[in-house]
């Protein structure tokens, strides 16, 4: 998919674009309002992703823009306020999601995938990885067309892995994707080492390989390379 | 006490003081002129009479002669005024008189002549004097009362609106105040330098505010690298133990000052009073929702959750409130023994959340100041309860620790 990234600081911005770019996507990048404001008249993007504070201007007017002309674009707002209202506002004028800083590139990944997946296929498209199928719509997990039986944070954590393959998902990037940042326990930590080992017999139990990496004691991957 | 009356009071005690002094004063001054007048006709006749016995030679006739009386020729009379009380057959009472004794010469006969005209009767004079000065001061009085209450009104007008304007008048807004101007010019002087000085307060904590909101959002975003670069640092897998070590405290270190910075900035916008939405939140289903989305956690320590839970209104800020009854459940659930329980009790009153865990280390004064940690868990920062408390003050909700015997029980009285 083609997206936009619009950030006023280019060191983020570059990050993301690497990042988005080694996911398969084409991604341009617009460190000012006013390179961003000229880009969605001119090309169209599947994905924007819109920092509110720029340097020469407010991301929420790029916002405005894109609906008063008709642009079919998902809108993900990052800011680092993470105020109630600005939420609201944001998605008020027309953003599908807000994202506070500081963010994990693989959850501005998982909710990109998501939007993507919500606005051009409604919601209708399984995500495969070898013999694993995920029908994120349904909440259903499929192993050699097996049904797995799991919790809601076990597909969770199964759908943010299958979305982030080979990438390192810390701990946190995992406890703020389940519960968001504000409810944060030391417990947190150990369900989810519980749920992942729960997940990993579940797999196994039904044939399917184990592609959980344990990285040092950060995170895991969930990949099939070595 | 209020400025009418206190300036009312004061003209009271002034006229109250006034009134005996006039009451004295017109006495002896009204005497005085009576007196004064009472001789210029005695004078008056004595020419008269000294005329018409140089004129006619024959004494003529007055009203106000007393009495004649021959003198021998060496006595000599001094001219001279005096007082004197005459008992009047008619009036049956003494009656004063004012005396006037000279001499004339009728012939060779030096004469001397008495001259007497009737005075004011001193009882009557007080007695009139205190009905008139009585009726000066209650026409004074009334006058008094009615000016200062029109002054009150026309001159301290401006100055009472520009009160109750600095009265609902809040650093937090974001314009700047606009005082009634007066004509009076010490009002006017006061409304600048009021102007001024709220002015300069409203900016300051604009700054301040401002500064506040910079720090959160400039620092977020360089944090947001930092945490990035460190995960893709960790990816490169060529890391040995010790630098893992070092990344994984940059990484750990990075995701607390996010989260300091994050509570931090909430404190100080809950101080600054920028949650005004008064919602009407229903506790019950607060907390349903909160335990809801904690519940593999909760299942996860096996923990036992007993509520009994009433319906309760409150109104406040939906967000705080949500903040507030989370970070009570969750501390409850973190601070919690593995197979240890959770008690909820709410009713219209109060919410009383209680749990079984270690007694915490910290002072039980300072429990509720920040960065103090029950226990030095890794991830938990120390603000929360700051947070909860500061919620609670704004609301008027009184926030009240208890534990004995490993049970700690948090209530929030909503009235107070």
């Amino acid at each position: 998919m083609k997206i936009l990234v619009i950030e006023d600081n280019v060191e983020l911005l570059r990050d993301i674009q690497i990042f988005l770019e080694e996911e398969g996507n084409i991604c341009e990048i617009a460190p000012y309002f006013k390179s961003a404001y000229d880009k969605i008249g001119f090309f169209p993007y599947d994905i924007l992703i819109v920092d509110i504070t720029l340097s020469d201007g407010n991301g929420l007017d790029i916002i405005k823009e894109v609906k008063k002309e008709n642009i079919d674009a998902g809108i993900i707002i990052t800011s680092a306020k993470d105020g109630l209202e600005d939420k609201i506002y944001g998605l008020e004028i027309g953003a599908d999601d807000y994202l506070t800083k500081p963010f994990y590139l693989t959850e501005l990944n998982a909710r990109i995938k998501a939007l993507y997946r919500r606005k051009a296929y409604q919601g209708n498209r399984e995500i495969f990885f070898n013999e694993i199928k995920i029908k994120p719509d349904s909440h259903e997990v499929f192993v050699q067309d097996q049904l797995l039986d799991l919790t809601k944070k076990e597909f969770d954590i199964i759908h943010f892995f299958m979305v982030n393959k080979h990438r390192l998902l810390t701990k946190e990037a995992i406890v703020e994707h389940l519960w968001g940042d504000h409810i944060e326990m030391v417990d947190s930590y150990k369900f989810i080492y519980t749920h992942l080992t729960n997940l990993r017999k579940k797999i196994a139990k039904v044939g399917g390989n184990n592609y959980l990496q344990s990285i040092y004691s950060v995170g895991y991957k969930f990949t099939d390379r070595e | 006490m209020k400025l009418i009356k206190k300036t009312n009071k004061y003209y009271l005690i002034f006229l109250v003081i006034l009134f005996p002094i006039m009451v004295v004063v017109d006495y002896y001054v009204i005497q005085l002129a009576v007196n004064y007048e009472v001789e210029d006709i005695l004078l008056h006749e004595q020419e008269r009479i000294q005329y018409n016995l140089a004129q006619n030679r024959t004494l003529p006739h007055s009203n106000y002669l007393m009495e004649t009386e021959p003198l021998n020729v060496n006595d000599h009379l001094n001219e001279v005024f005096r007082d004197t009380l005459i008992y009047e057959d008619y009036a049956k009472k003494n009656v004063p008189y004012r005396l006037y004794s000279f001499t004339v010469s009728k012939g060779q006969q030096p004469l001397k002549i008495t001259l007497k005209h009737v005075l004011l009767e001193i009882n009557e004079l007080i007695r009139w004097l205190f009905i008139a000065t009585s009726l000066i001061m209650l026409l004074l009085g009334i006058g008094l009362y009615f000016m200062n209450r029109r002054i009150y009104q026309w001159a301290w007008n401006p100055f009472f609106e520009n009160l109750s304007k600095l009265k609902d008048y809040g650093v937090t807004q974001e314009k700047p105040i606009h005082l009634k101007s007066s004509k009076i010019r010490e009002f006017e002087e006061l409304n600048e330098v009021v102007t001024t000085l709220m002015d300069q307060v409203r900016k300051d904590f604009q700054n301040l505010k401002e500064f506040n909101e910079n720090i959160s959002h400039e620092i977020q975003t360089p944090l947001t690298i930092i945490r990035n670069k460190v995960v893709l640092l960790l990816e490169s897998k060529n890391l040995d133990e010790k630098e893992l070590g070092l990344m994984q405290t940059i990484h750990q270190e990075t995701n607390k000052l996010s989260k300091i910075g994050k509570a931090l900035t909430l404190i100080s916008r809950i101080e600054n009073q920028e949650f005004k939405r008064l919602d009407n939140v229903d506790v019950r289903t607060m907390i349903k929702n909160i335990l809801s989305n904690m519940e593999e956690i909760i299942l996860f320590k096996k923990l036992r959750i007993d509520t009994e839970m009433d319906t309760a209104l409150i109104e406040c800020d939906y967000l705080l409130a949500d903040i507030l009854f989370t970070n009570l459940v969750k501390n409850a659930v973190q601070h919690n023994t593995k197979g240890g329980f959770v008690n909820i009790q709410l009713d219209e009153e109060k919410l009383v959340i209680s749990n079984n865990g270690e007694v915490p280390e910290v002072d039980m004064e300072k429990l509720f100041h920040r960065f103090q940690k029950g226990n030095p868990a890794k991830d938990s920062l120390g603000l929360g309860l700051a947070i909860s408390q500061k919620i609670c003050e704004i609301y008027g909700f009184r926030l009240v620790y208890e534990n004995n015997d490993q049970v700690h029980l948090f209530s929030v009285f909503f009235e107070g």
